[in-house]
């Protein structure tokens, strides 16, 4: 497991080192001005072109390059053009604020999608099947913009119950949290729930039909002991793996809905930075959540080393 | 000693009429409870010395002071000095500071803070060409500083009192933060509490803030001010129809930028006071004149002809406008409708005569916009219709804000031939900041290899330095006309703003950004 | 997932493949729910220049924010356009661009998924260089290269291409992995044939069934997230008809006129439930090692 753990971290390196070439040239090649969007609507040319000289955007992008790496060496990754701070801090205020709106998704993803899978494997072919299996459609195939739309005119707008945007840190207002996360968490919570709810569903059937669980049934133990220590531990290898490919999806997916709610996270963080074209941000910050995505699923290949003995890695 | 007249204007209300003074100082009714603002943009900084943007100033002008301000009629006006005396020859500008102001910090506020504050603004400052023509600035005494010019400037004290990116005084051990990088601690009615950027910005009461006594009441960005309420929390409310609901369901106390789809029924609500900014903006496209055809005069008085500024200004802002002649607004001294003959023709006969003069061949013409300001993008796209109906070869090219303001700025560019902007702050600035958008190196006709028509550089140079503001006031009428009568702008019309706010909050009178001194809530 | 599952992509090959397969198909369920849906919409997309008579981009001030009714059967949009013409012409636009983008990924995510499969030397490589663009989020890559590109249909496209063949070269290339290794390649192998001619004839046939099942699924990824990247500003240019560009032109009016937001976002629903469903069914005839029982 040490083992599987150490040789994914070492076959990391390149990715992370082509992530971080990639995003450096996808920057430069950019039109458009970090100094005008950082000035302003108001300002004069004159005074952007001085901003522009004030931030050592004329060099030439060798340099740039070179300065870059040479940051990242000393483990700089240097200083937001728009903010003023810098990137590792400026990520480290924001991530755990897409980090939370991702967790608080997953619970939302885990009890629907596990709930939904389970009750479709267990009355396989009844109505309760096939209600459950619709409702993972309806949720792989609703854009999660379109549903936080039609969620803050329905609860915000028309009933008034939910706050309609804005962001309450968990450590000021646990409960103003839930509050102000629950419709984002939801919107984005919904699809991954399907693709959940079909994996479940399917995983479980297969480990239903194996043997074992037909011998525990015939042993005279009762359906829910085997259900739940047999049939799901058994099921639970294809769902952590499903779980991984989730959380990237909810770091996607955030970028949506963090700008739909107003929630300062990582996705509006990024997407403000590309579109500024604040060049540390972008390189710096893209780096970091590639990171960060890259050794979640890690996690899980080890974790599902784990679950499963019978899995190597070439 | 001689006093120009706006100095002495200002000698006068800095000192306090005896009149006026038996009159009682504004009081607040109630005192205490909170707002919760819904803003529009998002904020990156509170750097006011280092950011023009309308969404920092929003916040950050609750918090800082300066020497000089304007007034609610954009008159400049004392705020941390009580006195400015300009000498004979022009040269020396000496303010007397107010006793007794300190600092969020609890430091006292002597001459050399507003020295390091002008230090660190020569340094980074966005706007600090203002202080091109200083020689220096001295510090005699603890409450007194003076600016020495290198030459005399009549129109100095107008650039010092802008509130575009102004000349904020902060304490001296700020003096070397970096860019962006200002703590926030002013002297203002508020402090900073919290700053959560893209989320939100909370302020509180400064209990030690001494009111400016010249004053009876809060003007403009200055005069006498209180903070009634214990906390103003600025969040960020990017979709508009979550700040109405925001403001119906009492979440948000008040709002900016109300879509003019929702004033009904906000109207109906008699829980909610509608407060609409006049001339917030005033909605614009400039053309390339270094590329063909818009180097013709003709097509340029073309496309001039055949707009219709109703349509356009509709488009931009849902309904919600005025229709304007030139560069300032009629509620401003310096207004003139100098160049009126110009505006709003909407005459397609005479716009297909003139394009035929032209010799214009069906050349495709590239509208520049952008998406990130929705009135520029709409204004655009009625543009290009009213175009295609003379029959010219219309084009939008929208990319973002960024892009189009790059664009816009390169020299001879034959990418793009007119280009939508909006113009803001500079027109409420008075009509120098404005006019300056109009020559070199700023002028956004983009005249070829940015040499500039000489009769209108002559035109900006008399708006300068005129001595007597009559004569700076008539230049400017006849530079509006000129750029006007050459078509070296296309202004459409001015853009009202709506501000709402809970029918409880009181005392909120809605300007270029919201103040939130001697705003109380009814109990 | 693992590669070590995709073993029995040759399965069914022994028998009128394609014959039997439509035929199960067509008894699917799912599968002809889903063709029905999307026909609906592909239909409406190829009939627009019929089925609309007003320009979607004529503006019409005087008619700006009506209701639908029966003049205007989806009502109007802020500049008084028909949101009818728009949201048909913007079903035109969608299907184009998920088309497109499925026959990039198609053509290149064979080609490069199929040369890192096969020959070893550049598996390394390749496989480094997809890894780092499948560790983006998806839609912040996507962003990021319509910044670069500018935005525009076209350039979309190509976003959406370089997010989405990585994906599809993986996938591809686990198949070929496996199918090289298979007793009738090494027998071709030892025969002497070409590497062209064996990718031709032995592998690739055998490879299209994972991939057909996935090109479906990346039809419905590549219709929203066009929709996403045109409701965040940086997709196709407005006033250009799609989906999404109408939602976001729709945002600041959605308590007063919902129906401009509702009914792109239905349509757009309705294809992407559609693209699933068929894909289900494909998946479940094509490529049964997946299948989700019935």
């Amino acid at each position: 497991m040490i083992g599987v753990a150490f040789r994914r971290l070492l076959s990391a390196i390149p990715v992370l080192f082509i992530v971080s070439l990639i995003t450096f040239g996808l920057m430069r090649l950019i039109p458009g001005d970090p100094a005008a969007a950082i000035a302003g609507s108001g300002a004069t040319p004159a005074e952007i072109e001085r901003l522009r000289r004030d931030l050592n955007l004329d060099q030439p992008v060798l340099m740039q390059l070179v300065d870059y790496y040479q940051g990242l060496a000393q483990g700089n990754l240097g200083r937001s053009l728009l903010l003023g701070t810098g990137v590792f801090a400026a990520t480290m205020e924001r991530l755990p604020v897409t980090i939370g709106l991702s967790l608080y998704a997953l619970v939302f993803t885990l009890l629907i999608g596990l709930a939904s899978g389970i009750i479709a494997a267990l009355r396989q072919n009844t109505w309760a099947d096939q209600a459950a299996m619709m409702f993972a459609m309806i949720g792989i195939s609703v854009p999660n913009f379109f549903l936080g739309l039609l969620m803050i005119i329905l609860f915000a707008v028309h009933l008034g119950w939910l706050p309609s945007g804005g962001y309450v840190p968990f450590s000021q207002d646990p409960m103003g949290w839930l509050q102000s996360l629950a419709m984002p968490a939801f919107s984005l919570a919904l699809l991954q729930a399907g693709l959940l709810a079909r994996i479940t569903r399917s995983s479980m059937l297969e480990v239903l039909r194996q043997d074992y669980i037909r011998t525990a049934k015939a042993k005279g133990l009762s359906q829910r002991k085997v259900v739940l220590k047999h049939a799901l531990s058994n099921a639970l290898i294809p769902i952590v793996t499903v779980v991984g490919i989730i959380v990237s999806l909810l770091m996607s997916g955030a970028v949506v809905t963090e700008a739909l709610f107003s929630i300062p996270g990582m996705g509006q963080l990024l997407t403000q930075a590309v579109l500024s074209r604040d060049y540390p941000m972008v390189q710096g910050g893209l780096l970091l959540v590639t990171t960060f995505l890259v050794m979640v699923n890690i996690a899980v290949d080890v974790l599902y080393a784990v679950l499963d003995p019978r899995v190597r890695y070439e | 000693m001689k006093h120009s007249r706006l100095a002495s204007t200002i000698l006068a209300m800095g000192l306090g009429l005896p009149g006026l003074a038996l009159a009682a100082p504004f009081e607040c009714p109630s005192r205490g409870g909170d707002i919760m603002f819904g803003q529009e943009a998002n904020v990156n900084s509170l750097d006011q010395m280092t950011s023009s943007t309308i969404s920092t100033r929003n916040i950050a002008m609750n918090i800082y002071e300066t020497l000089m301000t304007r007034d609610e009629n954009n008159r400049p006006i004392l705020e941390l000095a009580e006195s400015m005396e300009e000498s004979g020859d022009g040269l020396t500008y000496t303010f007397k500071l107010r006793p007794g102001i300190t600092f969020h910090n609890g430091k006292p506020m002597t001459s050399a803070d507003v020295a390091a504050s002008f230090n660190r603004y020569n340094r980074i400052g966005l706007q600090r060409s203002t202080l091109d023509n200083v020689a220096g600035w001295d510090t005699p005494d603890p409450m007194t500083f003076v600016i020495r010019m290198k030459q005399p400037q009549p129109t100095f004290i107008e650039a010092l009192s802008s509130f575009s990116v102004p000349i904020v005084v902060i304490p001296s051990e700020h003096e070397n933060d970096d860019r962006q990088q200002l703590r926030t601690v002013g002297t203002g009615p508020f402090r900073l509490m919290e700053f959560v950027p893209g989320s939100h910005a909370r302020l509180g009461r400064f209990d030690a803030y001494r009111p400016n006594t010249s004053f009876e009441q809060r003007t403009g960005f200055g005069g006498y001010r209180v903070a009634c309420v214990d906390t103003v929390t600025f969040r960020i409310v990017t979709e508009a129809s979550a700040r109405v609901a925001g403001l119906e369901t009492g979440a948000l106390q008040a709002v900016e930028d109300v879509p003019t789809r929702s004033l009904d029924s906000l109207r109906r609500n008699t829980a909610i006071t509608i407060l609409p900014l006049q001339n917030w903006w005033i909605q614009i496209a400039l053309p390339n004149t270094a590329n063909p055809p818009v180097n013709n005069l003709n097509f340029r008085r073309a496309v001039q002809a055949a707009l219709g500024m109703e349509d356009i200004m509709d488009a931009a802002t849902d309904g919600n406008f005025r229709l304007n002649v030139g560069f300032q607004f009629p509620n401003q001294p310096s207004y003139t409708d100098a160049g009126k003959e110009t505006y709003n023709i909407n005459d397609q006969a005479r716009a297909r005569a003139l394009l035929r003069e032209s010799g214009y061949r069906n050349e495709p013409i590239v509208i520049l916009t952008n998406r990130d300001y929705p009135p520029m993008y709409n204004a655009a796209l009625v543009m290009q219709q009213q175009m295609r109906a003379i029959g010219i070869n219309a084009n939008l090219r929208v990319v973002d804000w960024p892009t189009s303001v790059q664009m816009s700025q390169r020299v001879n560019s034959d990418e793009w031939h007119f280009f939508h902007s909006g113009w803001g702050t500079q027109p409420a600035l008075g009509a120098l900041a404005t006019m300056q958008f109009l020559v070199s190196p700023n002028a956004q006709y983009r005249p070829r290899d940015e040499v500039d028509d000489p009769e209108v550089l002559a035109a900006w140079n008399a708006m300068n330095n005129e001595r007597t503001a009559e004569a700076r006031q008539a230049a400017f009428a006849t530079m509006q006309r000129m750029i006007l009568e050459r078509v070296y702008a296309l202004p459409f019309g001015s853009l009202t703003k709506v501000q709402a706010v809970r029918s409880n909050v009181q005392g909120f009178v809605p300007f270029r950004i919201p103040r939130f001194s001697n705003v109380w809530v009814q109990r | 997932m693992s590669d070590a599952t995709d073993a029995e992509g040759i399965a069914f090959k022994r028998e009128h493949p394609g014959r039997a397969a439509l035929r199960r198909l067509f008894r699917h369920k799912l599968f002809v729910t889903g063709l029905f849906l999307f026909g609906i919409v592909a239909i409406i997309a190829a009939a627009a220049p019929w089925i609309t008579d007003v320009d979607p981009q004529r503006l019409s001030m005087r008619n700006k924010f009506l209701p639908p009714s029966e003049t205007w059967i989806f009502g109007t949009d802020n500049f008084g356009r028909s949101l009818w013409s728009r949201v048909v012409w913007g079903a035109q636009l969608s299907m184009i661009i998920g088309a497109s983008v499925v026959a990039l990924n198609a053509v290149f995510g064979t080609l490069i998924g199929a040369a890192a499969g096969y020959f070893r030397r550049l598996d390394n490589a390749l496989m480094r260089v997809n890894d780092a663009l499948m560790a983006f989020p998806a839609i912040l890559l996507a962003i990021a290269v319509t910044a670069v590109l500018g935005p525009s249909t076209l350039n979309v496209i190509l976003a959406l291409s370089v997010v989405y063949i990585p994906r599809t070269a993986r996938i591809v290339r686990s198949s070929v992995i496996v199918l090289r290794e298979m007793e009738y390649v090494q027998a071709a192998v030892a025969a002497g044939a070409g590497h062209w001619r064996i990718l031709r004839h032995h592998i690739l046939p055998n490879a299209m069934a994972p991939m057909i099942v996935q090109l479906s699924f990346l039809f419905a990824y590549a219709v929203l997230s066009e929709a996403t990247l045109s409701f965040l500003g940086v997709g196709a240019v407005p006033p250009t008809p799609t989906w999404g560009n109408i939602m976001a032109e729709g945002r600041d009016s959605m308590r007063e006129a919902p129906w401009i937001i509702t009914i792109p976002g239905v349509m757009l629903m309705i294809t992407v439930m559609g693209l699933n469903l068929l894909g289900d069914g494909l998946r479940d005839v094509l490529d049964p090692r997946l299948r989700i029982q019935q």
